[in-house]
């Protein structure tokens, strides 16, 4: 019996023995796989960030050099050593995009999208490429998100920049009453800054609303007087509204700054020195603004000879051409009134038959234009005058 | 090819002679049900280290062989996967003979032939030799090979322990559980996969190992790769409930490519794996050839694992009709590489395209029908629980692994919808599941896991007969026993009654207990004199033995043990204690087997 007990004890004594080196064993075996697997596992994730770098670094030069599609490939790469790079994947969305892959490049922002819905410049992005495939509602909800979006850096700038950027996008879909909207939006939070007010003018003349532009010019013009762009613009945009006078003296001055300054602050376009010219002339023709009763005599005289010349050389086209009637008889009929050729000295003494001398010269170059097409020289010039809201309402 | 168990001298798995078994069993008898869970969590745990190790190695080899950005027309893309292959016939035939196929078979022949036995030796070779295959672009996944290397773990460090016979076969499928959910980075799946593939049923004696094993291995794969899910899961939605059309369209679509798949693969297996020995040599590198050219000629995706591309099929990377022409070679690729005996897995293909089919139909959808689109990730998702619902035939598995994989619980009516019609289209139209096709041409007659589940479990209502015999109140006295007897006819025309005594339960008493019951001199049956004997009730007379409770609904193999003893047994209700549904002999429940 005891020496039962005891082989028993003993067996007991070996299992637990065993069974302890056992679990060392095991413990030491875990250990040691557990070092060596940690070894590896570091080695191995550095490698994978190097080559993810590496790739990525030349994904970005391809992207710089112009080559989106090798930068594809290279940033897919690096996207498969690091597939949470969001940086990585912003540039392979860009690279699909700049590559002509619309649909891809779509998909990916919008993937990238669904993760940040608030994100500013993959809402931006997601405008552009929406404006590129012509989906023109999701390009302004996206140009939206974007304004209303989250950005790195100034956020501020960044906005208006973008809502500058939907308004040339609203321009150039012709929805010019939302662009005006987001213009002035734009110029309402802006802080005086010059060059965004210069931007924001243009913007406001090609949406069409040239008061609001030409205000914004204004603005300009009474922080910089001498700011040539804005000088120029407003010039050509008076001129185009008929305020020669006002114009006259702004391409004055944009030309007279463009030559102080040279070429290295804005440069005067080609047009706004003819308009200057012109606008001289116009200013030396019109019978109209602050003159003496002989000097406003002598030009509407002037401009009669030059009217009735062009009435006659019209008239005389038109008969031939169409061996009919002409449709400038009842113009004809007033050339012909006795008013139409009036003296000097009697005009002197009627300034009512002044006004409608004047009004008949410009009503000649207006209807004669419509008839026998845009005239040149001084006619050109009189007729910009009688187009003028101010002129015409002054000669009647 | 399957390993035999080795013979030892005392015809135990382990080597521990059978009277150190018993020697254990007497002066330890708890002692392996003790050490059972720990060494669940050291399975997992070197299960866990040795699959994140099978992960960088393919990476790794990845790189080295195929360079770090393989594009098509490479030369090498072609030419690596011929050579990998060629050393691998070669590595296959003389030193590793057992690492041929995915591993999920392997696992479930060393679970029910060789006492769950799996070689060191083919856990090297399991891990070197996929390695290099996938490693090297051959069309196949880690996982399979994941969990045989988890299977082999834990056979060896059972076998090191020296457990029984019992326990060395259970550790077989914890091991599996715990490879499969560290190469997964989802427990739940890999729980699930195992008992509805490897194990074929729920049984309490395993879970709590499997559980333990398979969420250590995935702590030991997070602390490495982190605890994000296995691909970047994009936002999951479901927009509008119109979109289940277009899921239901996916199933269908995912039905018939698995069809495909497993038919493509049900002819060329075979017919390769009849090729003479030299023939059989080459077949990896000829695979390797054919799959390096689909990537050379500009399909370099449908190489390897092809997570990368999974991913970027899910962040809508690639067109429609680009997803269905990478489904259809993935499927080529696929069954050229694992048809050439190229040890590796078919998890990583089957969602692979999956994922193709799923990201086509989201694509397509968001081009035609633009308002009712979700994320095509959700498709992809979806596409990926599809093929490995009819493809693997897992569907509890397929269910669970989208939504532990994405995270999201919101997909999962999608995704129980798509699985469901997948898994109907694959099991009319390809009534045996692929893996059991597998072991059919390797020979082998592993039990099938669908018929398992399937199986219709008899139970006792479906035996129970309307009590004929007569029944006697246990209340009654012997004398009034008599009389009631007397109207039933002779005693020995009675083989049995029913006696219920009046604690509620039956005795089921033979004529020859009744005969001794009433017959005199009582002083045989008790020493109170004759009228004493008369006054005592029935039941009193009876003894404290009862008949056993049995209900209507117990299994019908429940009442097999008690007919030594009785000869019928009362069926009672489980609501009213007592009360009398029927009753069974062993000749019902034999009759009822027999009509099955």
């Amino acid at each position: 019996m005891t020496v039962e007990t005891d082989e028993l004890s003993s067996a007991k004594r070996k299992l637990i023995v065993r069974d302890a080196a056992n679990f060392l064993g095991l413990i030491a075996v875990t250990a040691v796989l557990l070092v060596i697997t940690l070894f590896l596992f570091r080695s191995f994730t550095a490698h994978r960030v190097e080559l993810a770098q590496r790739w990525s670094a030349r994904g970005q030069d391809a992207l710089n050099q112009g080559r989106p599609d090798q930068a594809i490939v290279a940033l897919r790469t690096a996207l498969s050593y690091a597939p949470d790079e969001r940086s990585y994947e912003m540039l392979l969305a860009q690279a699909l995009g700049d590559a002509g892959h619309l649909d891809e490049s779509y998909n990916y922002y919008l993937g990238l999208w669904e993760t940040e819905p608030g994100d500013g410049f993959i809402n931006l992005r997601l405008a552009r490429l929406a404006a590129k495939k012509r989906d023109t509602q999701a390009a302004i909800n996206y140009y939206r998100a974007a304004i209303y979006g989250t950005w790195e850096g100034d956020g501020t700038v960044r906005r208006r920049e973008v809502r500058l950027e939907l308004a040339r996008y609203l321009i150039s879909i012709r929805d010019n009453s939302s662009a005006r909207t987001e213009l002035l939006i734009a110029g309402g939070n802006n802080p005086n800054d010059v060059g965004v007010e210069l931007t924001l003018a243009d913007l406001l003349q090609q949406a069409g609303v040239p008061k609001d532009a030409l205000n914004y010019y204004q603005k300009v013009l009474a922080q910089e007087p001498k700011n040539v762009t804005a000088l120029a613009a407003a010039g050509r945009m008076e001129y185009e509204s008929g305020n020669f006078e006002e114009a006259h003296h702004l391409l004055e001055e944009a030309a007279k700054q463009q030559e102080s300054v040279g070429p290295r602050e804005g440069v005067v376009p080609v047009d706004v020195s003819t308009m200057l010219a012109n606008s001289t002339r116009i200013l030396a023709l019109s019978p109209s603004g602050p003159l003496s009763s002989g000097e406003r005599v002598e030009r509407i005289l002037r401009a009669r000879e030059l009217a009735k010349k062009r009435f006659d050389d019209c008239n005389a086209q038109v008969s031939v051409a169409s061996g009919l009637a002409s449709p400038l008889q009842n113009l004809g009929s007033r050339w012909m009134a006795e008013g139409a050729s009036l003296g000097r000295a009697a005009l002197m003494k009627d300034p009512a038959a002044q006004d409608a001398n004047v009004k008949l010269i410009f009503d000649t170059e207006l209807q004669t234009s419509q008839i026998c097409g845009a005239p040149t020289g001084d006619d050109a010039l009189l007729l910009l005058l009688g187009r003028s809201p101010k002129t015409a309402g002054h000669s009647e | 090819m399957i390993e035999k168990e080795p013979v030892t001298k005392s015809g135990s798995a382990s080597g521990v002679s059978v009277t150190t078994e018993e020697m254990i069993a007497r002066i330890a008898p708890a002692r392996e049900e003790r050490i059972f869970l720990l060494l669940s969590i050291f399975i997992g745990v070197i299960s866990g280290l040795l699959v994140v190790s099978f992960r960088m190695a393919i990476d790794w080899l990845s790189v080295l062989l195929l360079g770090s950005s393989p594009n098509p027309h490479q030369l090498r893309i072609v030419l690596i996967p011929a050579a990998a292959g060629l050393v691998i016939a070669l590595l296959t035939r003389y030193v590793f003979p057992n690492v041929r196929g995915s591993g999920i078979n392997q696992t479930k022949a060393a679970l029910y032939i060789n006492n769950g036995y799996i070689s060191f030796r083919t856990v090297i070779g399991k891990f070197l030799l996929s390695a290099l295959a996938i490693g090297s672009g051959h069309s196949l996944g880690p996982e399979d090979p994941s969990l045989q290397i988890g299977a082999g773990v834990a056979s060896l460090i059972s076998r090191r322990i020296g457990m029984s016979k019992e326990k060395l076969r259970i550790f077989a499928p914890i091991g599996a559980a715990a490879g499969l959910a560290a190469a997964f980075n989802a427990p739940i799946s890999a729980i699930l996969f195992v008992i509805e593939e490897v194990i074929g049923q729920w049984s309490a004696a395993v879970l709590g190992s499997i559980v333990l094993a398979a969420i250590s291995s995935v702590v030991v794969a997070r602390s490495f790769w982190g605890a994000n899910p296995m691909f970047r899961i994009p936002p999951v939605t479901l927009r509008d409930s119109r979109e289940l059309l277009a899921y239901a369209a996916l199933g269908v679509f995912g039905g018939f490519a698995s069809l495909i798949f497993a038919k493509s693969l049900s002819y060329l297996r075979p017919r390769l794996r009849r090729q003479p020995g030299w023939s059989q040599m080459l077949q990896p590198c000829l695979a390797g050839l054919l799959v390096g050219g689909i990537g050379y000629f500009g399909l370099p995706q449908v190489m390897g694992a092809g997570y990368g591309a999974m991913d970027q099929a899910m962040h809508a990377q690639f067109a429609w009709k680009m997803l269905l022409v990478l489904a259809l070679f993935k499927i080529i690729a696929t069954t050229l590489s694992f048809s050439s005996g190229t040890p590796g897995g078919m998890f990583a293909p089957t969602l692979f395209i999956g994922a193709m089919l799923g990201a086509a139909v989201g694509s397509f959808e968001k081009i035609y029908f633009p308002h009712l689109t979700g994320s095509i990730g959700s498709y992809a998702l979806v596409g990926m629980g599809v093929l490995f619902a009819a493809f693997l035939r897992a569907p509890l598995t397929s269910v669970f692994m989208v939504l532990e994989v994405s995270g999201n619980y919101s997909i999962v009516l999608p995704v129980i919808l798509a699985n469901t019609i997948a898994y109907l289209i694959s099991r009319i139209l390809q009534p045996v599941p692929i893996l059991e096709q597998f072991t059919h041409q390797d020979g082998l007659d592993l039990p099938s896991m669908e018929e398992i589940r399937e199986e219709s479990n008899l139970h006792l209502e479906d035996a129970t007969q309307p009590v004929t015999v007569p029944v006697l109140q246990g209340s009654e006295s012997i004398e009034d026993t008599v009389k009631s007897l007397a109207q039933y006819g002779e005693i020995k025309d009675i083989p049995v009654v029913l006696v219920h005594c009046p604690d509620g339960l039956w005795y089921a008493a033979t004529r020859d207990e009744l005969e001794a019951l009433v017959a005199k001199p009582a002083g045989e049956i008790s020493a109170d004199p004759p009228e004493e004997h008369l006054a005592l009730t029935l039941a009193e007379q009876l003894g404290p033995e009862r008949t056993p409770v049995l209900f209507p609904d117990l299994p019908l193999s429940s009442a097999l043990p008690h007919f030594q003893r009785w000869p019928l047994l009362p069926v009672t209700n489980r609501a009213m204690r007592g009360s009398l549904e029927g009753a069974v002999s062993l000749q019902d429940v034999l009759n009822r087997y027999q009509k099955r």
